[in-house]
């Protein structure tokens, strides 16, 4: 198998991997389909292990757009020059800082940090005013955390980038003294605070808001931190064209599509996601995107600065 | 068969490979307290995971197979199912039914409360791993139950020996070779899961090779290099031990095993098999049949309750398809390798077997990775990229070393006398062994085929990276509709799993094991 996927010429087709599930992407994916007449074929998985397979494949990858569900897998493919150039009115869609620096991805959607609690077990007045404040002896057991996690990593990466590494690896020491609950994911935190095996947990905001849906009756609540603190941060999931690739035109209109107003009102009520082109609504009962992420969070520090977070996180014996 | 043990030798090439050009320090890597204790850790659960599934397994074995305990046919039909979930599947299940707040507990407040023990950590991963591995020792050992000859136990029961001194006697030396199998075979996949160990939040080595796969793979791929070394050594260790131990087997075709009657341990027995297989079977089909049935009977349209039955349906053939042809090429490839192994102790066909079993101890997304590896840029291969014969031989270097272990077993049973009675009689090699060794083969190769076929059924990795593009499977629908919340689905995929190894199982093991 050659480069591309072996189509008829730039346009007609396109092999996307995707680390967005089917359910979350798949309709829209046909819809592009049949609105364009280009025909897209997708392979699903983990982001995570697509960037693994796409950094295997290499120049022979027959991929030629790759969707992740997060920056550090984007950062990373960017890093080994796997991923093409993106033209400035594509990148330019979305709110500034949403895009890779380089040019080389660009931001579909959005998720917030948050800290989930239960309703019944936490007094309101106890949630912190920033995230540094869950290191503290009150919060002693009580937080949950996915130290092993794609999301958790983003996050403290950016603390990292925003408040130095002494600040950070102290948060996180605080946290391992506080014998912090771990859990490998955020879905499975949210099932946690619900059933009130533990009080609280940091997730990502709309696991809650799905869990919900499933079943309104349950006890877990999102909070917010305040907009101006790093406890908030946003989490892009990004698309790229893969620079193997030899449908790239057909790549960046996909990717257009995806950017467009009415594409982006669905992420917003289908999976409650933030859009992230300037002025647009959001998702029900969440506040208004802003702090931290769009101009202050180096998306490229995150894919680079992964390695050096995945060591910082292990030593701090976080996940013992 | 040498070439057949080359590409077995691909997936820890591509370690090897992988661990020379990132330039690994692997003296750093292994030398460190985040290494050692996980590997501990890894070790130990390795252990006590095969320990105890080796007695349950080889219990349930016997009684399904040899005792006279009530609803012994159904019994039989339900032990092999729980391999096939998938261990995330399971301990999600487990820690829905008995983690603070679960379901468990909400049951006992009803009559008025008791404290529910915790899941968590050690204890929850040996349950969970020893409650969905078990089969691997289970079904080895039922079929060479069943292919026991009645007359040493009837002989050793004239001699005067109580049913308990005939079990240990006879029984048991003869079974040893299938439990040893299957009791490794749940090391090795004890050492490999991470899926389980993560969700119930026991720190393992698997677990660091998940963690770091991405950001820090010179580590990934050190302490990958390291769950094969345990692997090989293990299989080394097994194989000396061997040498100095080896009783002689036997084989022969009985229509009728014996029936021990179990008397007055009747009730025990069956309150035993009651629990145990509650355990692992029917209580995590009740907690997904709850969720799926909340999802059916809803007409809320949200993603945590809408289910699709329709979306299922070619998933479901894929499935079966996928794992049956495994089941097949994986017992025709290693057939050879286990004959030369048991028949004539060649010591390359020892190195063959030693590298199939990495292969099972490697994580799946290293072994999909290696064969990414070997195949995109190789003329002449390279055409078979992301096809179904690729991801089939990606499934059979997987799991090789569960059709090779349990072949292995059936044939050295067979009287190596019995092929050259045959052949002085004048039967020709080909027909001696088709109509001689082959039928007495049988079970212990169906059983093995079975293994293949639950784990091939449940496998996800390695699915997701190289099966054609739109080639669901049940395990990638669970897999996605777990990542998207959509729980019902998932449910509903993970009844409609077992469904189909239910009968599978029955149709092309179980029901056959008892034929020959």
């Amino acid at each position: 198998m050659s480069c591309g996927d072996g189509g008829s010429g730039d346009g007609s087709s396109l092999t996307v991997y995707s680390g967005r599930t089917e359910d979350l992407i798949g309709p829209l994916l046909e819809q592009f389909s049949n609105e364009t007449g280009i025909d897209v074929e997708v392979r699903y998985g983990d982001s995570a292990e697509l960037a693994l397979l796409l950094q295997t494949e290499g120049s022979s990858s027959p991929a030629d757009v790759f969707i992740s569900q997060s920056p550090g897998a984007l950062g990373l493919l960017a890093g080994e020059g796997m991923l093409a150039e993106l033209p400035d009115d594509l990148t330019g869609r979305v709110s500034e800082g949403f895009a890779g620096s380089d040019h080389t991805w660009v931001g579909i959607t959005g998720r917030v940090r948050v800290l989930v609690y239960n309703k019944d077990l936490v007094d309101p007045a106890d949630l912190p005013q920033t995230v540094l404040d869950l290191a503290k002896d009150a919060y002693s057991g009580r937080v949950a955390v996915a130290p092993t996690n794609g999301s958790f990593q983003d996050f403290v990466t950016a603390m990292r980038s925003e408040l130095g590494d002494q600040v950070t690896v102290e948060w996180l020491e605080g946290l391992a003294a506080n014998q912090s609950p771990n859990y490998p994911k955020n879905s499975a935190i949210v099932e946690a605070v619900a059933r009130g095996e533990v009080e609280m947990g940091l997730v990502n905001h709309y696991y809650n808001l799905r869990a919900l849906e499933a079943d309104p009756a349950l006890a877990s609540v999102n909070y917010f931190f305040p907009a101006d603190d790093v406890g908030s941060l946003v989490i892009v999931t990004g698309g790229s064209v893969l620079a193997s690739s030899d449908s790239q035109s057909a790549g960046e209109q996909l990717l257009a599509w995806l950017l467009s107003e009415d594409v982006q009102a669905t992420f917003v009520t289908e999976t409650q996601e933030y859009s992230l082109l300037p002025g647009a609504g959001r998702p029900e009962g969440v506040p208004e995107l802003s702090g931290f992420a769009a101009d202050t969070i180096d998306y490229d520090v995150l894919g680079g600065g992964l390695t050096a977070t995945i060591e910082i996180i292990r030593e701090s014996g976080i996940e013992r | 068969m040498l070439l057949v043990g080359l590409v077995f030798l691909g997936p820890l090439a591509y370690v090897v490979w992988r661990n020379v050009e990132l330039g690994t320090d692997l003296v750093a890597v292994i030398w460190d307290r985040e290494t050692l204790e996980p590997l501990v850790r890894s070790l130990w659960l390795a252990s006590t995971v095969a320990v105890s599934s080796a007695v349950v397994g080889t219990a349930l074995a016997w009684l399904t197979v040899r005792s006279d305990l009530p609803a012994r046919r159904f019994w039989k039909l339900l032990a092999p199912l729980p391999l096939v979930f998938p261990s995330f599947v399971g301990a999600t299940a487990l820690i829905a039914g008995f983690a603070p707040g679960g379901l468990a507990e909400e049951l006992l407040s009803v009559v008025g409360g008791g404290s529910v023990p915790d899941v968590r950590g050690f204890r929850g991963a040996w349950l969970v791993l020893t409650l969905f591995t078990y089969p691997y020792v289970y079904l080895p050992v039922a079929a060479r139950l069943a292919a026991l000859p009645p007359s040493l136990e009837e002989s050793s029961r004239l001699l005067g020996r109580s049913p308990f001194g005939v079990f240990r006697s006879v029984v048991l030396p003869q079974t040893a070779p299938a439990v040893w199998a299957g009791s490794l075979v749940v090391f090795l996949y004890a050492v490999s899961d991470f899926g389980a160990v993560a969700l119930l939040g026991y720190d393992t080595l698997a677990e660091q090779v998940y963690a770091d796969r991405l950001f820090n793979q010179p580590r990934a791929m050190g302490l990958s290099l390291v769950l094969a070394v345990v692997a090989l050594i293990v299989i080394a260790g097994e194989r000396a031990y061997e040498r100095r131990h080896r009783v002689s087997e036997l084989a022969a075709r009985s229509a009728h095993p014996l029936i021990v009657p179990l008397g007055r341990w009747r009730p025990v027995a069956f309150a035993g098999v009651l629990v145990f297989l509650g355990s692992a079977l029917i209580g995590p089909l009740a907690v997904f049949g709850f969720w799926a049935w909340r999802g059916v009977t809803s007409t809320s349209t949200s993603v945590g309750v809408a289910t699709d039955f329709g979306d299922l349906l070619v998933p479901t053939l894929h499935s079966a398809q996928a794992g049956l042809i495994t089941a097949v090429v994986a017992i025709a490839a290693l057939l050879p390798l286990a004959w030369a192994i048991a028949r004539y102790r060649s010591r390359r066909a020892g190195v063959a077997n030693a590298m199939v079993a990495a292969g099972f101890a490697l994580p799946g997304v290293v072994v999909a990775l290696s064969l990414v590896f070997w195949v995109i840029d190789t003329p002449g291969v390279s055409i078979w990229y992301q096809t179904m014969p690729l991801l089939i031989t990606a499934y059979v270097l997987h799991f090789g070393t569960l059709a090779s272990r349990v072949t292995r077993v059936a044939v050295e049973a067979v009287p190596a006398q019995l092929g050259e009675a045959a052949s002085t009689l004048g039967a020709r090699r080909i027909r001696r062994f088709l109509t001689v060794e082959l039928p007495l083969m049988m079970p212990g190769l169906l059983a093995g085929g079975g293994l293949v076929l639950l784990s091939t059924m449940k496998e996800l990795p390695i699915t997701l990276l190289l099966a054609p593009i739109g080639f669901d499977t049940l395990a990638t629908k669970i897999w996605g509709a777990g990542e998207a919340g959509a729980l019902a689905q998932g449910a509903l995929a993970s009844l409609l799993l077992v469904a189909l190894s239910a009968v599978l199982t029955w149709a092309v093991v179980v029901r056959r094991i008892e034929e020959f």
